[in-house]
């Protein structure tokens, strides 16, 4: 059975998302180098998160062309992304690798960027659990 | 009650293919040995609640190794092993396993194993029938292309945090969070053997179209998969077993590509399933 959820609204997301992140207990024991930029492509909008020291300083929404810079992005559709946004989420939408390996999902740009930052972007990825996604 | 577990450790030596390993393993329990196989990058404490559980160990005398370069046994103690690339060989891996049975004189071992485990568990039954009593592949399929990545290896980023993050979301979100970072943990310890494991998973390890010469009269063989695997589907797993004349499948729900060390509990359900399976099979045989 699927309980029919609403998505959050994209200001109330980049707010719940930046506090979640920021007020996170496991990244703000492991994140101290956690630096870097990217793009979560959710069809229906896209961010660009920058992430510094672990907090995140700054979420773009919908950027124009070339307006913001980012090192990778994590790109999928927005019926991934709703499903990336459910408490205990279905299988192969439980995480960034499930759903390259068996869905839609696209890792692209510098992807050594993403394997340096893996343990607390993993994190950062299942707080979608908690918060939703905005798709 | 005491607080020392029954669980005890021991080293064997084995020979195999010119090689000498000094072999460290964990075991506890009476009756039939139940030979446990950890995941590629791993070691023997991902079978740590199978270990010491009273239920199984009654009947079963559990053996769970470290393969050598992982957990306590180290790499071969008669070559230069530092001055080549690790890459496990399906052949190596099959012979070193009836290697360490032959070492520790086991007669009619069930084998088990997960991931690269199940793999090879897959290989036994397919080159030894005649050893093992039956095999239990859990999480195994005839071929699984695809993580023989250098990422694990890669001097650029931290290889002990990719190899515990990067196999993170093959647990399941319902498995306790405790054992899920035990299992991410295990993996820290592993990144310099992790990618020569997957030589085998994901390149030398192909049984496609020989799974019919699998004579499950023999050998019986138990699949058994998690929904939650990415990398050997139940899709894969059902593929595998429906190929193999006489074998049984397990879909296990609610759980992902380490059953045995992200939630003992559930797995050992399922591996209830399995083994009565297994005595059911053999009965007949006998």
């Amino acid at each position: 059975m699927t309980v029919a959820t609403r998505a959050p609204s994209v200001d109330a997301w980049v707010q719940s998302f930046t506090e979640a992140n920021n007020q996170d207990p496991e990244i703000r024991a492991h994140g101290k180098y956690f630096t870097c930029s990217y793009l979560l492509d959710m069809e229906a909008h896209t961010f660009v998160v920058r992430v510094v020291s672990g907090t995140i300083a700054q979420i773009s929404v919908d950027p124009g062309p070339i307006e913001v810079p980012y090192q990778f992005a994590i790109r999928a559709s927005a019926h991934t992304w709703s499903e990336f946004g459910k408490p205990v989420p279905a299988p192969m939408y439980h995480g960034i690798w499930a759903a390259t390996f068996q869905r839609d999902m696209k890792l692209e740009g510098d992807v050594l960027v993403l394997m340096q930052n893996l343990r607390c972007l993993t994190r950062q990825i299942e707080l979608l659990r908690s918060t939703g996604a905005p798709v | 009650m005491s607080k020392i577990s029954p669980v005890t450790g021991h080293y064997v030596t084995v020979d195999v293919d010119g090689l000498e390993y000094k072999v460290f393993y964990l075991e506890n329990g009476q009756g039939q040995p139940l030979v446990c196989q950890h995941t590629a990058g791993a070691h023997n404490h991902q079978w740590r609640g199978l270990l010491e559980d009273p239920e199984i160990t009654a009947s079963y005398r559990v053996i769970a190794y470290d393969l050598p370069r992982h957990g306590k046994s180290d790499p071969p103690e008669n070559t230069q092993w530092w001055t080549e690339e690790y890459q496990l060989s399906a052949d190596h891996f099959a012979n070193f396993i009836v290697a360490l049975v032959d070492a520790l004189e086991l007669v009619d071992p069930i084998f088990m194993g997960s991931s690269f485990g199940g793999n090879i568990a897959l290989q036994l039954a397919h080159r030894f029938p005649e050893r093992f009593d039956a095999v239990i592949p859990v999480e195994g399929a005839d071929y699984s292309p695809g993580f023989y990545l250098d990422w694990w290896q890669h001097p650029h980023a931290n290889a002990a945090q990719v190899c515990g993050s990067g196999t993170w979301d093959l647990m399941a979100p319902q498995s306790p969070e405790a054992d899920r970072w035990k299992t991410w943990f295990y993996y820290t310890q592993g990144s310099e053997a992790f990618k020569g494991d997957l030589y085998f998973y994901s390149v030398d390890h192909d049984l496609r179209g020989k799974l019919g010469e699998i004579q499950t009269n023999k050998c019986a063989v138990v699949l058994m998969t998690g929904e939650y695997d990415y990398l050997t589907t139940p899709e894969d797993g059902a593929r595998t077993a429906s190929q193999i004349p006489g074998a049984e499948f397990i879909e296990m729900k609610a759980i992902g590509h380490f059953p045995m060390s992200e939630n003992y509990p559930v797995f050992k359900g399922y591996l209830v399933q399995a083994l009565d399976l297994i005595r059911t099979k053999t009965s007949v045989r006998a």
